[in-house]
């Protein structure tokens, strides 16, 4: 079962993941952004967990939604708002629980990219973290073993792909065909996001974040 | 590139603490926070609130308008850079008092998705009933056709002052959201921009503008126009723009409009009235009346160098509120 502390649990394991690839991800955004996004991915992540650990709240929609919160005045580069935008779409889904399956989790997620498609405007293919994120999401939701490693697997390859695709948002976009052969550095944290969740030491298999 | 500054990063800040110290009596930080600009003083119950808020950099716009008789409520992000949502949040809930809140602000994509998520949670969390009006006016952002993907600019500042008027009449928010929308259909705007400006934090110019040239329908961030032309005269500029202007509003003899002829930031205000002389003959030989002309600084891009015209199409209800009186830092309308 997911309940608030395999949350806070799933959130710090992101907030490390993200912080040993802060580098690597100044690296990948300064090919075609402003070199911001593991510092801002980095703030984000760090004002969640600090909100996670120190709250007393232990309906999920609620710690979603603040930690979506607390992660958007943290980072409110476009990228962190589309991350906070999947949060309160999770939010919104869990709506009454103090915990949930994995099962539940995954249409939760579900929930969070439509928020992101509908408040953004974009979808998979652009090039975005979207492209890791779809994926993984489809991939723990159909899957009975492990869901969270095919997760992460998904993700990966997600990312990976958007090497041979073209830029239509952001900064990136200025570039143009130019983007083609540059892995996008969005969907690179959203696989960092369901590498840490699928690490979590031998409980993917039970379901636990 | 010369500036008048401290450290860039305190730009937005600093510059929102000088708003306070000398505005102190009409407006206020809302719950302390620098990025929320309120009315001073205390809320008028069952009056339906008006928000606004978009990046900094344009002065007045948007938060010179938050005052008696137009905007409650404006939140302001970085530089060219929507506010979160968060505060967009706080910006609605300040300016509620009962009678819902609507949101009205420049068609960008940043905005667009943060005030959406900021009225979602207002609504679901707060029980406060928010809707959305979009600032629209700029006819070279794109073609007619596509009117929902155009960008808001200076036009919008029409469009606070018949919201707040009628919202300050103690119109109901249907009531507000209809004259609004009939204002903003009426209200059409473009620009030539000279040269370009220049984010503090990036130290120099992200665009270029030739030395003979200028930018024909260039957006408040630098954004791609019509075309890139010779410079013209003050006179071949305003009738290309009354022009296009007209070829989307009716400038029929007998009817009424308001002009306003926006400096972008370093061109001179004796420039924008040779503009302005040119568009009031224009004007005077299709047998339009301007009325309350509004000539100025009014949406800015930091120095950028050059103008931009809205025309403002009225009938009787639009004039009258109008012409409404109005006290915000950078508009003052005594009744007339």
């Amino acid at each position: 079962m997911i309940d608030k502390e395999s949350v806070r649990e799933g959130f710090q394991r992101i907030s490390k993941k993200i912080d040993e690839n802060k580098e690597r991800l100044i690296e990948l955004d300064r090919q075609n952004g402003d070199g911001d996004l593991g510092i801002s991915m980095s703030d984000g992540f760090h004002a969640a967990c600090e909100f996670l650990e120190k709250t007393e709240e232990k309906r999920l929609t609620q710690l979603f939604s603040q930690a979506g919160n607390a992660f958007n005045e943290a980072a409110p580069s476009s990228l962190g708002t589309i991350l906070s935008f999947f949060m309160k779409g999770i939010a919104k889904d869990l709506k009454g629980k103090e915990s949930c399956s994995t099962k539940e989790m995954a249409s939760a997620m579900q929930a969070g990219i439509q928020n992101v498609m509908e408040k953004a405007g974009s979808k998979a293919g652009e090039k975005t973290i979207l492209d890791a994120l779809v994926p993984a999401v489809h991939a723990l939701e159909s899957n009975e073993d492990a869901p969270w490693m095919a997760a992460a697997q998904a993700a990966a390859e997600g990312s990976e792909a958007t090497r041979q695709m073209k830029a239509v948002w952001g900064r990136a976009a200025y570039y143009g065909e130019q983007s083609i052969g540059i892995l996008d550095g969005g969907s690179y944290v959203g696989a960092l996001i369901f590498q840490a969740l699928s690490e979590g030491k031998g409980e993917r298999a039970n379901g636990k974040l | 590139m010369k500036k008048i500054i401290n450290d860039p990063k305190n730009y937005v800040d600093e510059a929102m603490e000088g708003i306070v110290a000398a505005y102190g009596d009409r407006v206020a930080f809302f719950e302390n926070d620098k990025r929320v600009l309120v009315r001073a003083g205390k809320k008028k119950e069952g009056k339906v609130g008006i928000v606004t808020g978009g990046g900094f950099g344009h002065l007045p716009l948007f938060l010179g308008y938050v005052g008696e008789g137009m905007l409650d409520a404006c939140v302001v992000g970085n530089v060219f850079a929507s506010p979160s949502y968060t505060k967009m949040e706080a910006g609605i809930r300040a300016a509620d008092a009962g009678a819902g809140v609507l949101c009205l602000y420049g068609n960008y994509g940043g905005d667009k998705m943060n005030f959406r998520q900021a009225m979602e949670d207002c609504a679901d969390l707060e029980d406060i009933r928010c809707e959305e009006l979009l600032g629209t006016d700029d006819i070279a952002s794109a073609p007619a056709e596509k009117m929902d993907t155009r960008r808001g600019v200076a036009g919008i500042v029409f469009a606070y002052k018949i919201a707040g008027a009628a919202a300050d009449e103690m119109r109901s928010l249907d009531e507000v959201i209809s004259v609004t929308k009939k204002a903003l259909g009426n209200i059409r705007t473009m620009g030539v921009a000279l040269t370009p400006c220049v984010v503090p934090e990036a130290g120099g110019p992200t665009f270029f503008i030739g030395e003979e040239e200028m930018e024909v329908g260039m957006g408040i961030h630098g954004e791609k126009g019509i075309s890139t032309s010779k410079i013209m005269t003050a006179d071949e500029i305003t009738d290309m723009i009354i022009d296009k202007i007209g070829e989307e509003l009716p400038l029929l003899a007998g009817s009424e409009i308001s002009v306003m002829v926006n400096g972008l930031g370093a061109t001179s205000l004796e420039e924008q009235m040779i503009v302005y002389r040119r568009i009031a003959q224009i004007m005077e030989e299709k047998g339009v009346t301007i009325v309350a002309p509004h000539i100025g600084e009014y949406a800015t891009s930091m120095e950028m160098a050059g103008i931009s015209i809205s025309v403002f199409v009225l009938d009787e209800e639009l004039k009258k509120l109008l012409l409404a009186p109005a006290a915000t830092p950078f508009y003052t309308n005594i009744s007339r």
